[in-house]
């Protein structure tokens, strides 16, 4: 052992053999064995082959997935992945129906846990982010020539959100039936206003954040 | 003592040639005014295919200065030719070809048989500008090799991806066969340019007059359109060429005498390179050529697209093939009150998962989702696909099956 070297050479040579104990060190787990023995872990078995044979191991990273794989609802009817897509539809239904589930690696070792099913087809959905809506046209003429009356009443008021919550119809409608040009100019006008008295460093990271906006239709 | 030149006294003695078939770009009598009938340069260089081996150097110099007197006294023929040196030729001399050895390096290092003239490579090599002798400039070849370029990168790219937009579609063809990815692969294919085109210049580096810095570029080389011209898509489809470019490519006669830039000699020798491999070698190899020098090139589809309004453009698509509107739904998030949160969200269609996208906001993941599902669907490939030139004096037609050809974008 190497590290009893040091030891030899400081020892005079008197008290080299008092005792006939033996000149064998213990090291407890505090010290090396913590941090180099326990720390090295079996291999995980979900990587390596266990036959001899060649085997295929699938094991992708966690990435986005990619936009050539057209998804089955957009290929056309005649399509060979079609038929692909639904046996491997089939084939993770009948492995989410299992009740016993593989572990990702061998017990009693720490990677140990259960492997990630598949979700079952009678699984909910995720949430949505917006609550769905339905259309529902339901204004009649008379609807929107009273809405147009309001608006045009007193447009300080009668804003596109109150008149959308009134008529139960979306505030993109109200500014598409009853447009009011001066109001929506002379907002205009008072934004233009709060953006002059903008300083450097905020026009600079509102510049930046319309930037990166446009980048989101192009990097996907 | 010095030898005798047959070849050019024998020229001289030559009758007047017999009348071809009338050019395209010159009547018969317009050539026969402009090239001196004994002029040993267009004799042996009129049939291009064939080499003339027999044509030996040192005639070189007498040659040119019949070509030079020929071209200074265009309407009689020079009688008494005083001795002139090759720099009065605008180019080098055709049967300089033979012995340069960049010409025959160029034609292994591109693989091209032997039964390729070096000739007609050292021909494509000569812009209009250096010499705007439609007999002896890359004109037309570059013509047809550009027709052919852009006529098997539109197949393939119609062919594999039949869903593409249209501003994909040029945006493609232009980076696989556009003037800047020409000039790169002529330059990849170790191209030098000569730095004045003359007669003396070795035929194996690029001829043509260059443009020099700080000068403009010549008027048909310029952008034609206005700056604020809102140029529509249908239009770039009916008046543009296959790039959608802003500029009407000019023809060589337009460019000659001109002072280009190299970009424009480098893609004008590509597509003469091309145009010249269909004329000696046949389509078969000029396919291959193609697959191996530029389909070989890599190109992501998937970074060429820019959506403004993925989500209505996608809500659109779904109403149009008559899908359940699309619903955003949030798969995972992390995060959400801290400084950096990440958002993945899903595009539904009823049950199926149309595109995944991740943001630091909810708005930035759905849209980002939005554009993965219409890039799914535009960047749609068959399984199994036969492109139309390769079928192509077929008799058996039974390999053909069909394309699919779609029925267009989405208009919003």
């Amino acid at each position: 052992m190497s590290t009893c070297k040091p030891l030899f050479r400081t020892l005079p040579r008197q008290c080299q053999r008092i005792n006939n104990l033996p000149l064998t060190q213990t090291r407890h787990e505090s010290t090396t064995r913590r941090h180099k023995k326990l720390l090295h872990l079996p291999e995980s078995p979900s990587y390596t082959s266990t036959t001899s044979e060649p085997t295929l191991i699938f094991n992708p990273p966690s990435a986005s997935p990619n936009v050539y794989h057209t998804p089955s609802k957009f290929l056309p009817k005649d399509d060979s992945r079609k038929k692909l897509y639904a046996a491997a539809v089939k084939y993770s239904t009948q492995f989410a129906h299992r009740t016993s589930t593989p572990t990702t690696s061998t017990p009693g070792t720490p990677l140990q846990t259960t492997a990630f099913l598949p979700p079952k087809p009678s699984s909910n959905l995720p949430p949505p982010i917006r609550t769905p809506y339905e259309k529902k046209y339901h204004l009649t003429d008379a609807d929107i020539a009273e809405i147009r009356s309001l608006r045009a009443q007193d447009p300080v008021y009668w804003t596109r959100v109150r008149l959308a919550e009134k008529f139960k119809c979306s505030q993109f409608f109200v500014g598409m039936v009853a447009k009011n040009h001066e109001k929506s100019e002379r907002v205009a006008e008072e934004h233009q206003r709060a953006r002059e008295r903008w300083g450097t460093r905020r026009r600079m990271a509102k510049e930046d954040r319309g930037r990166r906006k446009e980048l989101w239709g192009q990097d996907a | 003592m010095k030898r005798i030149r047959i070849t050019s006294c024998g020229n001289q003695l030559l009758a007047q040639p017999t009348s071809r078939r009338p050019s395209c770009l010159r009547s018969p009598a317009a050539l026969q005014n402009s090239c001196t009938p004994h002029n040993h340069r267009i004799q042996s260089r009129l049939q291009t295919t064939a080499a003339t081996s027999d044509n030996p150097f040192d005639s070189l110099e007498a040659s040119a200065t019949q070509r030079s007197q020929s071209s200074n006294t265009s309407s009689k023929p020079a009688r008494y030719p005083n001795k002139q040196p090759l720099v009065t030729l605008p180019s080098p001399h055709p049967s300089a070809a033979q012995h340069s050895a960049k010409l025959a390096a160029l034609r292994s290092r591109l693989s091209l048989p032997q039964r390729f003239p070096l000739q007609t490579l050292a021909r494509t090599l000569i812009h209009p500008s250096a010499d705007p002798n439609p007999a002896f400039n890359n004109g037309s070849l570059s013509i047809l090799g550009g027709n052919l370029l852009g006529y098997y990168t539109t197949e393939y790219l119609l062919a594999n991806y039949p869903r593409l937009p249209m501003a994909v579609v040029f945006a493609a063809q232009s980076a696989y066969t556009g003037p800047k990815a020409l000039a790169t692969i002529a330059s990849e294919w170790g191209i030098e340019a000569a730095a004045e085109p003359g007669g003396e210049v070795d035929p194996g580096l690029l001829q043509f007059k260059r443009l020099r810095s700080g000068d403009d570029l010549p008027a048909s080389l310029r952008n034609q359109r206005r700056y604020k011209w809102n140029v529509t898509t249908t239009n770039k489809v009916l008046e543009s060429d296959e790039f959608g470019s802003a500029t009407q490519s000019p023809s060589s006669q337009q460019l000659s005498t001109q002072q280009v830039p190299l970009e424009e000699a480098a893609q004008s020798f590509v597509r003469a390179l091309i145009g010249s491999l269909h004329l000696h070698l046949g389509r078969p190899l000029v396919k291959r050529f193609f697959r191996d020098h530029f389909l070989s090139r890599h190109l992501d589809l998937s970074t060429l697209f820019d959506f403004r309004t993925p989500t209505r453009d996608l809500s659109r698509l779904c109403a149009r093939e008559g899908f359940e509107a699309p619903v955003a739904r949030l798969i995972s998030e992390t995060g959400r009150l801290s400084r950096h949160p990440v958002f993945v969200v899903g595009v539904y269609s009823g049950k199926d998962k149309l595109g995944e996208g991740a943001g630091s906001s909810l708005d930035e993941a759905r849209v980002r989702a939005a554009a993965a599902a219409l890039k799914g669907w535009y960047l749609y490939r068959p399984t199994e696909v036969t492109v139309p030139s390769s079928m192509e004096g077929e008799t058996d037609q039974s390999k053909w099956k069909p394309n699919m050809v779609d029925c267009g974008e989405v208009i919003v």
